[in-house]
C-alpha cells in the first residue's frame, strides 16, 4: 500500500483535494440520478408504453376493420344472393304468367275460333236452308207456270222436299 | 512559484497548458481548494443547470434540451443495459451514467481556450506575465485526486451493487468459489487452485481503482501536455518570435486540437465501459454466461 500511496503522491494525491473531488462526484451523482436519469427514464417508459398501446389499438382497429369489411362482405354476399334468388324467382314467375296467359290466350283464340266456325256453320246452314227454301218455291212457282195448275200444300211440300232432296250445296 | 504579482493574466497564445505540475495546485490563498476543482465545480454546475432546465418540464412531445438529454440518456441506458444486463441495469445505470457525462462534458473543459493559460505567475505589468505558473482552470480530469474521487465512489457503488446482487456469502463463493461446475472430488481437490485464483483476482480488483484512474488522468494530462508543446513549439523549438511564434502556436495544436476531441470522448467511454464490465463479471449469477 505504501508503493501505492507513493505512486499517488507523486502524481498529486493529496487527501483534501480528493476528499472535496469525492463530494463533487456524489453531489454529481446524487442529484443527476434524482433530478435528470430518474425523471428522463421515467418519461421514456411512458412513451413506450403509450406507443405500445398506440400500436396495439392500431392492431386492434385493424382486426376491427378486417371483421367489419368482412362482415360488409358477408351481407353484400347474402344481399346478392337474394337479389339472385329474387331475380330467379321473378323469372320463374314471368315465365309461368307468360306460359299461362299464352295458354289462356291461345284458349281464347281457339274459342274465338271456334265461335267464328260455329256462328259461320250456322249461318252457312241458314243460308243454305234459306236458299233450298227459295229455290222450292221457284221450283213451285215454276211448276205452277209450266203446269198451269194451281198447287196444293201437299203438292208444294212434295215438291219442296223433291227439290231440296235434289238440291246440293 | 512568485505571487508578487498575484493578478489574473494571460499567458502566450499557447492554448491549455495544464501548467502546475503534475499535481493541480492550489489558488492563490485558497490552501487546498485547487484550479481543478474550481473547473469540477464549474462542470458540476454546467451539467446540472443544463440537466435541471431540460427536464424541468418534461413533456411527451420533448423540446429541443430535452430531446438531447433523452438521446444521451437512453443511448447511454441501451450500452449499460447491453453489458450488465436487464436486471442489474437500473442499479448501475445512475453511476455509470453520471461517470461517463460528467468525464466526457470535464475533458471536453479542458479544451476550451483559457483553461490552463489564463492564471497567476511573476509578471512584469497588470495582465502581463511571462509564464503562467498556477493556472486559474485546469481540466478537472488532469486531476489525479479527481480521477481517484470518481474511481473510489464507482467501486463503493461496484461493491453495494455485487453484494445486493450476490449477498456476501456469494460474492466470496463468486471470487473463491470453484468454476466451470466441477462436482465432487475434483472439486475440493482443486479448491487450493481456486483460492489461489480468489486472492490474485483479490489483488486485481484492488488495484481496478488505480488502474482506472490513472489511465484516466494519464490520458488527459499527457494531451494537456501535448498541446502546451505544441503551442509552444515554433517559439522553443524552430526559434520564431514575434507574430510567427503566436502563429505556430495556433496552427501547430489544430491537429492535436481534434485528436484530444476524441481522446476526451474515447476516455470517457473506457472508463464508463470498464466500470460496466467490472460490474457485470461480479453480477453475473453461476450458470450464466460471462
Amino acid at each position: 500500500m505504501e508503493v501505492v500511496q507513493g505512486i499517488l503522491e507523486q502524481f498529486g494525491f493529496d487527501w483534501p483535494k480528493f476528499i472535496a473531488q469525492i463530494i463533487i462526484v456524489l453531489v454529481v451523482y446524487f442529484i443527476l440520478a434524482k433530478f435528470a436519469f430518474g425523471p428522463v427514464l421515467a418519461m421514456l417508459e411512458a412513451r413506450r408504453k403509450r406507443i405500445e398501446e398506440g400500436e396495439q389499438n392500431v392492431k386492434k382497429i385493424e382486426a376491427e376493420l378486417a371483421k367489419a369489411e368482412e362482415k360488409v362482405q358477408a351481407m353484400l354476399d347474402e344481399a346478392n344472393k337474394d337479389a339472385e334468388r329474387m331475380i330467379a324467382e321473378a323469372r320463374d314467375s314471368a315465365e309461368a304468367v307468360r306460359g299461362q296467359k299464352t295458354q289462356e290466350a291461345i284458349k281464347e283464340a281457339q274459342a274465338i275460333i271456334e265461335k267464328a266456325r260455329e256462328a259461320s256453320r250456322v249461318e252457312h246452314e241458314s243460308a243454305m236452308s234459306e236458299l233450298k227454301k227459295d229455290f222450292g218455291r221457284l221450283v213451285i212457282d215454276a211448276t205452277s207456270k209450266v203446269t198451269g195448275k194451281v198447287l196444293d200444300d201437299e203438292d208444294q211440300t212434295r215438291i219442296n222436299q223433291e227439290t231440296a232432296g235434289q238440291v246440293s250445296l | 512559484m512568485d505571487f508578487n504579482l498575484p493578478i489574473l493574466a494571460l499567458d502566450s497564445m499557447s492554448p491549455l497548458l495544464a501548467a502546475g505540475g503534475i499535481a493541480a495546485p492550489g489558488l492563490p490563498d485558497l490552501g487546498w481548494f485547487t484550479n481543478s476543482i474550481l473547473v469540477a465545480i464549474i462542470v458540476t454546475v454546467a451539467v446540472l443547470l443544463f440537466t435541471r432546465m431540460a427536464t424541468k418540464r418534461m413533456e411527451t412531445i420533448p423540446g429541443k434540451k430535452q430531446n438531447f438529454v433523452e438521446l444521451v440518456i437512453e443511448f447511454l441506458y441501451g450500452q449499460v443495459e447491453g453489458i450488465v444486463g436487464k436486471h442489474v441495469a437500473p442499479k448501475a445505470f445512475p453511476l455509470l451514467a453520471t461517470i461517463f457525462i460528467f468525464v466526457i462534458t470535464a475533458n471536453w473543459f479542458g479544451l476550451i481556450p483559457g483553461v490552463g493559460t489564463v492564471g497567476w505567475g511573476p509578471g512584469k505589468a497588470a495582465l502581463t506575465v511571462d509564464a503562467v505558473s498556477t493556472p486559474l482552470l485546469r481540466p478537472a480530469t488532469a486531476d489525479l485526486n479527481m480521477t481517484l474521487a470518481l474511481a473510489l465512489v464507482f467501486m463503493v457503488v461496484w461493491f453495494w451493487i455485487s453484494v445486493r446482487e450476490l449477498g456476501v456469502w456469494g460474492s466470496l463463493v463468486h471470487i473463491f468459489g470453484p468454476k466451470g461446475g466441477l462436482v465432487g472430488a475434483l472439486k475440493y481437490a482443486l479448491m487450493p487452485i481456486f483460492i489461489f485464483v480468489g486472492l490474485i483476482e483479490v489483488i486485481s480488483i484492488a488495484f481496478r481503482p488505480v488502474s482506472l484512474s490513472l489511465r484516466l488522468f494519464g490520458n488527459v494530462f499527457a494531451g494537456e501536455s501535448l498541446l502546451s508543446v505544441m503551442g509552444g513549439l515554433g517559439k522553443d523549438i524552430f526559434g520564431l518570435s514575434g507574430f510567427a511564434a503566436f502563429l505556430s502556436s495556433v496552427i501547430f495544436p489544430i491537429p492535436f486540437y481534434f485528436m484530444e476531441i476524441l481522446v476526451g470522448a474515447l476516455q470517457a467511454t473506457v472508463f464508463t465501459l470498464l466500470c460496466a464490465v467490472y460490474i457485470k463479471l461480479s453480477t453475473t449469477h453461476e450458470g450464466e454466461d460471462h
